[in-house]
């Protein structure tokens, strides 16, 4: 694999009219990671990734993609799933996936083997010969990531890759994106589901207003959200702990209570006050840190939302 | 390159298997092929079944009538007649059957009737719907034409062909039978339009479902736009000239199998016009050329439609002009190098049909025809142009359709 980033971009700006799409926006997506592209709607995460993809340019900034500007052949090393999905209806499944892959510049002989081959792994080799338009809407959408998947690219550029899918397909496309790292890819993954950017992703974009609000690995930005506060579980009066100023039942669903401390009060000041004391038992201690849910209502929300 | 015989081939071989498309290539001329057949069987049917009265004459308001023959030829009265025509032996007997009311008129034929063709109509009182020929007629033709050879049946069904001589036509061409000249343009003229909105249909569809369907972002990383606007537009252009072969040949095969019988003596005049082969080039190119020109804006409408039904509309309004021509046929026929004709022959939208028609029919100046050419080939690449700015990615990728005044900054760019 080479040593440049899959997608390396420098100060892109895109408006349209008066509206500032995107404005000033730089990050860099390495190979082998899962990058989250965050925002909420209308953040212009869509701008970006057709850009990216040279369906629009930008008004100003460089996109290098596999280490320079985005060539035909470059082209056909990047699979995209776009949000709103599209297939021809009233063509056979089989043959739709030949000739997108044809597009992709495999040969219709390549192109039908693998076809082949990635619908028998999506239990769908049945359906090859049916029209898309027989299929259910969760079929649909494994049709779309065979076509995605189907030139075997070395970036993969994916809208709401879990949208439209049962608990098990879900878990199919997970594992097929965590074994598409593994062998050296990148992927690009915009998603509202935060559990699964927390589950899957290497590093995050997060964007509000076509501006970067946070960029970096996803354990770090949420360290960085990190309360002055732990959760703990157990029994006692966690109040009397010297040190906490305030105990708070409960935290976004997780059990145990979350104790917030005073300015100077560190965490292993409190553990070691726990395991002082006769009076409290735990069972769980972890740092405070939020969810990315809560990260991105506290960014989005500061913004006004969109 | 790739990327456009990809879509080349996806497309005609997409296409090509539509139901609509195989049955008007090849359904279609087979039914013509099959009703025309039908139509020759029942009429030598009806034939067979009144195999003395080839030719039915009107008999108006007679039902029942007498005749005195003087000249000996009409002995016996053929079975055909027999409830209408009586015979009877002299005029007297004649007026007696009249006059009881059993016939309500009597002919008298003279005896040399053979030269004179002289015939007396005798009625009870001036009556207008009781004088008519028609009974005389027909026993005259019953009697006589069985006799006669097939030749001199033909001529008697169609007394005259008549050759007109076009004083316009250079000498070399030489005369044609205008009936043929008429038929060759009409045919060639509708068969053309035929293909074009058939398949140019397909090619706005096909635009159009990309866009609907929100496919058109997933090709959008594969090809460029204008790439698949011209792989597009070379299958469709293929499959519609390939229907248009398919009819030529069907109408060549329907001469050679049945070309004698007489429902296909049309197709087979048709055939036989003395086709103008210098010309050929020249309507090959206007052919060419007018089915880019509608390729185009056909793409162009699918490109700025945003549903299924909305095309359609759209390309009504453009191209019912193309069609303009066949309105003033007979002007094109009589006077083919009027003003109106030689305008329409050069207006870009109406040249494709109008120029065929007037190369078909008359000997079109070497500059009208330059002008008409050079305005075509002009205007083919306006329309390209316009094409390839609608089919853009912000237009493609837009889900509704932009209005009027979206347009000057999508053709600004």
């Amino acid at each position: 694999m080479a040593a440049h980033s899959a997608i390396h971009i420098e100060r892109i700006n895109k408006s349209y009219g008066d509206f500032r799409a995107v404005s000033d926006l730089s990050f860099a997506v390495q190979h082998g990671e899962i990058f989250a592209l965050l925002g909420p709607n209308g953040a212009g995460k869509s701008t970006t990734i057709r850009m990216i993809l040279d369906i629009i340019q930008p008004d100003s900034g460089r996109i290098a993609v596999f280490g320079a500007p985005l060539t035909d052949a470059a082209r056909n090393r990047i699979g995209y799933l776009p949000e709103e999905r599209g297939l021809y209806k009233s063509v056979p499944v089989l043959e739709m996936l030949v000739y997108l892959g044809r597009l992709k510049g495999l040969s219709g002989s390549e192109a039908k083997k693998r076809g082949l081959a990635l619908l028998e792994r999506f239990e769908l080799a049945e359906y090859a010969r049916k029209k898309v338009s027989d299929l259910s809407k969760g079929m649909q959408q494994k049709v779309q990531f065979a076509v995605t998947i189907l030139h075997e690219p070395d970036l993969i550029i994916i809208d709401e890759p879990f949208s439209g899918l049962d608990p098990v397909n879900r878990l199919v496309i997970k594992n097929l994106l965590l074994e598409f790292r593994q062998r050296g890819g990148a992927v690009v993954m915009s998603t509202h589901q935060m559990n699964q950017v927390e589950e899957m992703a290497d590093r995050m974009l997060m964007i509000s207003r076509g501006q970067q609000k946070l960029y970096g690995p996803v354990d770090d930005i949420r360290r960085q959200f990190a309360l002055h506060a732990i959760i703990v579980q157990g029994s006692g009066d966690w109040s009397a702990l010297p040190g906490v100023v305030r105990v708070e039942p409960g935290s976004n669903g997780r059990d145990g209570v979350t104790l917030h401390l005073a300015e100077k009060t560190t965490a292993d000041d409190v553990l070691a006050e726990i395991a002082r004391s006769r009076n409290t038992r735990i069972e769980k201690f972890e740092l405070a840190i939020p969810s990315l849910e809560d990260i991105f209502i506290r960014v989005a929300g500061k913004d006004g939302g969109q | 390159m790739n990327s456009i015989g990809a879509v080349f081939q996806y497309e005609l071989w997409r296409n090509v298997r539509r139901k609509g498309y195989l049955f008007t290539t090849f359904g279609l001329p087979v039914i013509i092929f099959l009703l025309m057949l039908a139509a020759n069987a029942l009429s030598s049917l009806t034939q067979q079944d009144n195999a003395d009265i080839a030719q039915q004459f009107d008999f108006g308001a007679i039902k029942a009538a007498g005749y005195v023959d003087q000249s000996g030829l009409f002995a016996t009265v053929p079975p055909a007649l027999a409830d209408v025509l009586t015979r009877y032996p002299d005029e007297a007997a004649a007026r007696a059957a009249m006059q009881s009311g059993a016939i309500q008129v009597f002919y008298v034929i003279a005896a040399d009737y053979l030269t004179s063709g002289e015939v007396t109509q005798h009625v009870p009182g001036f009556s207008i719907d009781l004088l008519n020929s028609g009974p005389i007629d027909q026993l005259v033709y019953s009697t006589l034409a069985p006799n006669a050879s097939p030749a001199a049946l033909l001529r008697l069904n169609n007394p005259a062909n008549f050759q007109e001589f076009n004083l316009e036509r250079s000498s070399d061409a030489g005369a044609q039978n205008e009936d043929s000249d008429f038929l060759l343009v009409y045919v060639f003229s509708l068969v053309f339009l035929m293909a074009l909105f058939i398949t140019n249909g397909y090619l706005m569809q096909s635009v159009i479902e990309e866009k609907e369907t929100r496919l058109i972002e997933i090709l959008m990383t594969s090809v460029r736009p204008v790439q698949l606007l011209a792989g597009k537009i070379l299958a469709l252009s293929t499959l519609g000239i390939f229907q248009i072969v398919v009819w030529m040949g069907a109408l060549l095969l329907a001469v050679t199998l049945a070309g004698s019988l007489p429902v296909f003596a049309t197709a087979t005049a048709l055939l036989n016009v003395q086709f103008p082969l210098a010309m050929l080039p020249v309507i090959l190119l206007y052919f060419i050329l007018g089915y880019l020109f509608f390729a185009a804006i056909y793409s162009a409408i699918g490109a700025i439609s945003s549903s299924i039904r909305e095309g359609p509309q759209y390309a009504a309004f453009l191209t019912i002009p193309a069609v303009i021509p066949f309105y003033f046929f007979p002007m094109f026929i009589e006077t083919p190098n009027a003003t109106l004709p030689v305008a329409m022959s050069i207006f870009p939208i109406t040249a494709p049909i109008a120029m065929m028609m007037r190369l078909t029919l008359t000997t079109v100046p070497p500059l009208e025809l330059l002008l008409s050419l050079g305005l075509l080939a002009l205007s083919v690449g306006l329309v390209i142009w316009l094409a390839g700015r609608m089919f853009r990615v912000q237009t493609l990728l837009a889900g509704t359709t932009p209005s009027l005044r979206d347009l000057p900054r999508l053709l600004r760019g």
